[in-house]
């Protein structure tokens, strides 16, 4: 049984030694290289990184705004998944389609609609005039909320994918149990579904921050070079200050961000998935 | 015994073959490459309509090469030359001077000689630079774009900071060649002297700089993005813009136009170079020799509204009367470029 197991496993050693010399190699020589500094080994980068105001600025938009999107992308993305459970047929096919085909659009092109929705004479400002919500154009393009609107609609389907493939599990009788036990509306929510459904909604959160935090496209497009992320400031010590032990290093405090998610994320899921 | 051999094909035979195969596929690239004369060159993302239209079926003509471009930005075609410095894959590249010199003190550029280049000696003095580690073929002039619907002119590079003008400018990002103009024109307002004086007054250019923030709708280091928004007329300037860009969308009939104002305008700095060591360097070669030679030279220059560096070539842009062309002190700014993108970013930063 041993050596029967040993053998399958084998067929795990493509992928392995592809991640390995496509992924992890690089990855160590881009860690290694953040340890470079001018006075040799050590973590001056790092020091000089956290030193710097404009730096610890862009940090916290990175985070806020992976934040805010994976907020945005789990209000849309909650309902929807329950209507997809419930779909059936035709419409099941619908929703899924709309989810998914989307995706075979380039993250450019997507990023470009956006920011011609935002314009001041955009399809978004004069709606809102239409219906007398604004009195004149307000500004939409390169603000924040624009960033994370774009971002959610872009990464929305790893948010309601992993969801949707919990609600469908869900047990149907489970919340009618509690209603024939006298839960309200609010209690069987709160005390049945959601926490039934939280793996989902972890995964689907880990998904879109891990997403959102490396994001480099959208903003590019959505913001400009006025509001940076942590990828711009990576293209640009690379491409323009040609530093790159500055370069390493912001990646290497990014890879760190997304790997703690990522493993809190599993810790979360592991913990969620034993107390069910 | 496996199923295989049962009908003349052993495992053993199976993998050989499957192995030729994947190996036959992997080389496949690199073979047909050689037998098709292919170069690669690496260009700017704004020459892909004249790369594609004019060059490519040219080249193919004249020297029977195969031309594969990637277009994108200067500084990442120096990223691409560096990291590939030992095995090139770029045999010619097309960017901007402060960038060249960067090239050249990295090594990673082989001189543009006259025997092997013969179109050469027939370029402008000014266009050869460093014994012919580069040479500059066409140059547009780059002076402030806006939309015709808004505006009548720009009569003074001041009118982007006046403040009626506000949130209706985009500039350039440093990382953009194009960026230093709107640096230069910062620092000839706030000091008073001419351009070729005010390019060194780097403080005062950056506290003036500072002060055109409340009309800066966004910094852009994607051209074609802004221009856009530009044309669309969410703004009404678009500063540094040059006419190799503006001007065939203006003859397109797009409201757009590139104005020049009194204190002067620029030359872009368009730069031909082969790389080091790159691959099929007589094709390299003989395909620079073309792009320098009158007839690749009046056809760009016209298709990209642009000045020739040939002097046998009448065609291409005409520059404005009466004002005067910059061409600035770009050992200067290779030299301090990184830390201008540095202060930049922190200061126009929201």
């Amino acid at each position: 049984m041993i050596a029967r197991l040993d053998r399958i496993s084998l067929l795990a050693v493509p992928a392995l030694v592809f991640l390995a010399a496509i992924y992890a190699l690089p990855l160590m020589m881009l860690l290694a290289k953040s340890f470079q500094g001018p006075e040799g080994t050590g973590i001056s980068a790092y020091i000089e990184f956290f030193s710097d105001p404009y730096n610890l600025n862009v940090l916290w938009r990175t985070i806020r705004v992976a934040l805010l999107t994976t907020l945005l992308a789990l209000l849309i993305a909650y309902p929807t998944a329950f209507a997809m459970a419930r779909a059936n047929g035709i419409w099941l096919t619908v929703f899924l389609v709309a989810l998914v085909l989307p995706m075979s659009l380039g993250v450019v092109v997507k990023a470009f609609a956006w920011s011609i929705l935002f314009r001041a004479n955009g399809a978004l400002n004069e709606f809102m005039q239409w219906i007398g919500l604004t009195s004149g154009p307000i500004r939409m393009m390169f603000t924040e909320t624009a960033l994370v609107v774009g971002a959610a609609n872009v990464f929305l389907p790893f948010m309601v994918l992993p969801i949707y493939a919990v609600v469908r599990q869900l047990n149907a009788s489970l919340p009618d149990a509690a209603a024939s036990l006298g839960a309200t509306p609010l209690f069987r929510f709160t005390h049945v579904t959601l926490p039934l459904t939280l793996p989902g909604v972890v995964a689907g959160a880990a998904f879109v921050f891990s997403l959102s935090i490396s994001m480099y496209v959208i903003p590019s497009l959505i913001v400009g070079e006025r509001q940076q992320t942590m990828s711009m400031l990576i293209a640009r010590s690379f491409l323009y200050l040609r530093d790159e032990t500055l370069g390493s290093t912001i990646s290497a405090i990014l890879l760190a961000i997304a790997v703690a998610v990522v493993l809190f994320s599993s810790w979360l899921a592991g913990r969620l998935g034993a107390r069910q | 015994m496996t199923v295989f051999s049962r009908h003349g094909v052993t495992r053993r035979t199976l993998l050989k073959s499957s192995a030729a195969a994947a190996l036959g596929t992997l080389a496949a690239p690199s073979l047909l490459r050689a037998a098709n004369a292919e170069i690669v060159i690496g260009c700017a993302g704004s020459h892909t309509a004249w790369m594609e239209q004019i060059v490519a079926p040219h080249m193919k003509s004249a020297i029977g090469a195969d031309i594969l471009f990637e277009g994108t930005k200067s500084s990442v075609n120096l990223e691409k030359m560096s990291s590939n410095k030992d095995r090139p894959y770029l045999s010619v590249v097309q960017m901007d001077d402060p960038v060249m010199i960067q090239a050249v003190e990295a090594g990673l550029l082989t001189p543009i000689t006259p025997d092997a280049v013969p179109n050469m000696t027939e370029l402008r003095p000014d266009a050869v630079h460093l014994d012919g580690m580069w040479c500059n073929y066409v140059q547009p002039w780059a002076g402030i774009a806006y939309n015709t619907d808004m505006k009548s002119g720009v009569a003074s590079w001041g009118e982007l900071w006046e403040p009626a003008n506000k949130g209706q400018v985009i500039i350039p990002s440093l990382q953009n060649t194009e960026g230093v103009w709107t640096l230069f024109a910062a620092a000839m307002l706030a000091t008073g002297k001419p351009f070729s004086e005010a390019q060194y007054e780097v403080d005062a250019a950056f506290a003036k700089l500072e002060e055109l923030n409340p009309n800066l709708l966004t910094v852009y280091s994607t051209m074609s993005q802004a221009f856009n928004l530009m044309e669309q007329g969410e703004v009404s300037m678009l500063a540094g813009n040059f006419s190799s860009y503006t001007l065939p969308r203006k003859a397109e009939g797009v409201p757009v136009d590139l104005a020049a104002p009194k204190e002067g305008i620029f030359a872009m700095p368009s730069g031909i170079c082969l790389v080091k060591d790159g691959p099929n360097p007589e094709l390299a070669q003989a395909y620079v020799n073309e792009m320098l030679g009158a007839e690749m030279q009046t056809q760009i220059a016209d298709f990209a509204t642009s000045v020739p560096a040939n002097t046998t070539v009448k065609a291409g842009a005409i520059v404005p009367d009466g004002v005067q062309i910059h061409a600035p002190d770009w050992a200067f700014v290779a030299e301090n470029r990184a830390a201008w993108i540095d202060r930049f970013d922190k200061l126009m930063a929201v």
